[in-house]
């Protein structure tokens, strides 16, 4: 089932939580939306799922309006716990059974045991992270076509962390679809295949992650002094943002690295680096101010 | 049914059972206390004791058995006429006593027996009348006691679905508006649960100590139907109430009571002054929107009977009826609305 | 299959290119053999901890570069053609270290004699008996 989420804006009060934020977002894949805190993930999440009303703009999955029985392919694992405190984790499990066709029970068990959290227990005596691993159970033994995580890992043990990513894969492996939010960003390279970034309720980035990392690049020069000039290159269209201090010159370059780079030579750079941006250098630059600096882990490109 | 909600319904029924059974444990030492006005047989054996004692027994036309002791030491005379099924009218006449209230004439009223004392001179007559069946007056009475306290605890079920679990609520194949009302389904299963467990209760201690024939008639069936509706209304009140306050339901609740009590209160002013007429309006029109306005335990008929009757009955049921139904769509209209 | 496959997220260089660089890899050092199988495209995304689609397009890129062929149903193997890939792997693998490695002593000073006295000390170590 795709999503098509079209020109939404969210409102509260004066200020926009989302802002004309437009996205596909295809069948059988796994998504990740990407933003600092406050950029309007969760708001779109409960946007997508009838949690909140947009102040405008739609949201279409298979081109139709969200209905409540588009709740059958879809299981959603929110921020916050929302477990009932009262009740313990196998009358959770009973709960979604009834709740839901499509429900495991015995999956549902197996799950809960990989995160050792005991049955018996009332909600109320789970730590942040068991709750969170309940709430993770739970949704994974739905089999439904499309998984809605907002931060998954949230207070879980890095044992736990990838218990949550390997059942990523699975279900993507079989075919079903995830959208998740994510700050740990190698959780997101390993799984994701597309992503988007946001901040400050709009969309600044978007694209296959494989894609992302084969275009982006810092094409660096090393100049034998300071008197050098780039007008032509830095003007080029691939070219995101440079940085220049003293003889060295760093390019940020959405694409033709090796053409850039090729053309800092000629104008007369003695070394020229071609430098790889992980998922973390693109995010960090997608939502830092235009002229800020980063740093950024040396890389030597080797593609 | 909502099976979230059922187990809130399951748990409290619990709590209600055994909050039951030490009423029920209590209601046994009550009737237990003032069964000296109760079983003639154990008098009849008792004053038989005294040296001479008369018993007589006849059987009256109509097939009535008369019972007659008369003591000559005291003197004291106890006539016992069994009607059987149809109950006992027993007669003691007496010496006043330590054991005799002070008043010229006295009466108790418990379920089926009637009691009426009087003095006159150094004698006592006490009439004693169980004629064997309990109106449901007094089973509803005490069930709608109960019923309204759980209602209160069980209303709220909407409100404490938006205090924090709407992202699974609200992500379910299933309406919102279905899913408000079977949440409401089960609080009113509840509700009712808890008013035939409290009748059921007390019938058992009736039973223990005679046979019980249950009235249905008259103002019995209307006490029924008026029983059955009010807490419902009441509950249906409250939802409506925490749905749309943004407060604390708990306070809501809580207060529900005190509030009730003090607009009730304000009504009864004397419209003596400009102000005075005003709050008293103002707490006329807001008491008609309580359902427990349109119940009146009211006053006494000149025989002593409670009324419930009048050609308003059908009205007031009907106005309880349209509550529950109002106070729940509001409760579900902002249900619709609401965002996590 | 061994796990001689790892990748790393968090290199800036995308993970389908590292599958492919490493099975190529794999397959000049002949730790992976004619005909042998490959794991299935699900198998090795769990195994690795990546996305599936990611193991797909590596695995579709090597098949259109001819280095595995996939039979429908029957799973993925290396080709004969993989061997002669290997050796020209192996020149391509040797030669960016060697341009590595100098324009690193270029960018310091070095001069070209300087540069040949330091390589044929490197290579006396390397092929000799490992002393110093």
């Amino acid at each position: 089932m795709s999503i098509t989420i079209t020109n939404l804006r969210k409102y509260y009060g004066k200020s926009a939580a989302v802002d004309d934020f437009t996205l596909e977002i295809p069948s059988a894949t796994v998504f990740g939306l990407l933003g600092p805190n406050g950029a309007g993930k969760t708001t779109t999440f409960k946007c997508m799922l009838g949690l909140a009303r947009p102040t405008s703009g739609r949201i279409l999955y298979d081109g139709k309006p969200l209905m409540p029985a588009t709740f059958e392919q879809i299981a959603y694992v929110p921020e916050r716990s929302v477990l009932y405190d009262w009740m313990t984790v196998e009358e959770h499990v009973e709960m979604n059974r009834r709740a839901f066709a499509k429900f495991s029970p015995a999956r549902a068990f197996e799950l809960l045991e990989t995160f050792n959290v005991e049955r018996q227990k009332r909600a109320r005596a789970l730590s942040k992270g068991m709750r969170t691993a309940v709430m993770v159970a739970m949704a994974f033994a739905r089999n439904a076509e499309i998984l809605v995580l907002d931060e998954p890992t949230g207070g879980l043990d890095p044992v736990n962390q990838r218990h949550v990513l390997s059942l990523m894969i699975n279900e993507a492996a079989k075919g079903n679809s995830i959208i998740f939010s994510s700050h740990q960003i190698g959780q997101v390279e390993r799984a994701a295949e597309n992503i988007a970034v946001m901040d400050r309720g709009r969309l600044v980035l978007e694209g296959l992650v494989d894609d992302l990392k084969a275009d982006r690049k810092i094409v660096e020069g090393i100049f034998p002094d300071v008197t050098f000039t780039l007008d032509g290159i830095a003007n080029d269209p691939r070219v995101a943002r440079s940085d220049r201090t003293e003889r060295i010159v760093r390019l940020l370059v959405t694409g033709g690295a090796a053409d850039i780079a090729s053309r800092l030579s000629s104008a007369g750079a003695m070394a020229v680096r071609v430098l790889d941006l992980n998922l973390e250098d693109i995010f960090l630059y997608a939502v830092s101010p235009a002229n800020a600096t980063t740093d950024v882990v040396v890389r030597e490109s080797s593609s | 049914m909502n099976y979230v909600e059922w187990l809130r319904v399951r748990n409290l029924l619990r709590t209600t059972a055994i909050i039951l059974a030490i009423l029920v444990v209590l209601a046994v030492i009550l009737r237990i206390s003032v069964s000296r006005y109760m079983s003639p047989d154990a008098w009849v054996a008792h004053m038989s004791l005294d040296p001479g004692t008369k018993v007589t027994h006849t059987v009256l036309p109509g097939g009535t058995k008369r019972t007659t002791i008369l003591d000559p030491s005291e003197p004291s005379t106890v006539v016992i006429d069994d009607h059987g099924y149809s109950g006992k009218h027993i007669v003691i006449t007496e010496p006043t006593s330590r054991a005799h209230k002070e008043q010229q004439a006295h009466n108790i009223g418990i379920g089926s027996i009637q009691v009426h004392e009087s003095r006159h001179g150094s004698l006592t007559t006490t009439v004693i009348d169980t004629n064997g069946s309990v109106p449901m007056l007094y089973y509803m009475a005490l069930a709608d006691v109960v019923a309204l306290i759980v209602a209160t605890i069980l209303a709220a079920p909407l409100a404490r679905e938006i205090d924090g679990h709407l992202e699974i609520a609200l992500t379910r194949p299933c309406s919102r508006v279905r899913y408000a009302l079977e949440v409401i389904g089960a609080d009113a299963v509840g509700i009712l649960a808890a008013s035939v467990m409290t009748i059921a209760a007390f019938y058992l201690v009736q039973l223990l100590f005679e046979s019980a024939r249950l009235d249905f008639s008259g103002i019995n069936a209307r006490a029924i139907a008026m029983g059955v509706t009010l807490p419902l209304a009441w509950y249906a009140l409250l939802c409506a109430a925490t749905t749309w306050l943004n407060r604390s339901y708990g306070a809501v609740l809580g207060f529900a009571w005190p509030v009730t009590i003090l607009i009730g209160a304000l009504t009864l002013i004397p419209p003596g002054n400009v102000v005075a007429l005003f709050v008293h309006d103002v707490a006329w029109v807001l008491s008609r929107l309580n359902p427990l306005t349109y119940v009146s335990f009211a006053s006494p008929n000149d025989n002593g009977t409670l009324d419930y009757t009048g050609a308003h009955f059908a009205l007031r049921l009907s106005i309880e009826v349209l509550m529950f139904v109002v106070y729940g769509a509001i409760a579900i209209l902002k249900w619709q609305r609401v965002e996590a | 299959m061994p796990a001689i496959l790892t990748v790393d997220p968090r290199s800036g260089v995308p993970i389908y290119l590292q599958i492919i660089e490493q099975i190529k890899r794999s397959i000049a050092l002949g730790v992976l053999q004619v005909g042998e199988q490959l794991p299935t495209v699900k198998q090795l995304a769990i195994d690795l901890t990546v996305n599936p689609n990611t193991v797909a397009r590596a695995y579709r890129d090597l098949e259109r570069d001819q280095v595995i062929e996939t039979a429908p149903g029957r799973g993925s193997f290396v080709r004969a053609n993989g061997l002669t890939e290997s050796p020209r792997v192996a020149v391509e693998i040797g030669r960016d270290a060697l341009d590595l490695a100098l324009r690193e002593a270029k960018a310091v000073g070095l001069t070209q004699s300087e540069i040949r006295e330091l390589f044929e000390a490197a290579l006396a170590r390397w092929f000799g008996d490992f002393k110093k």
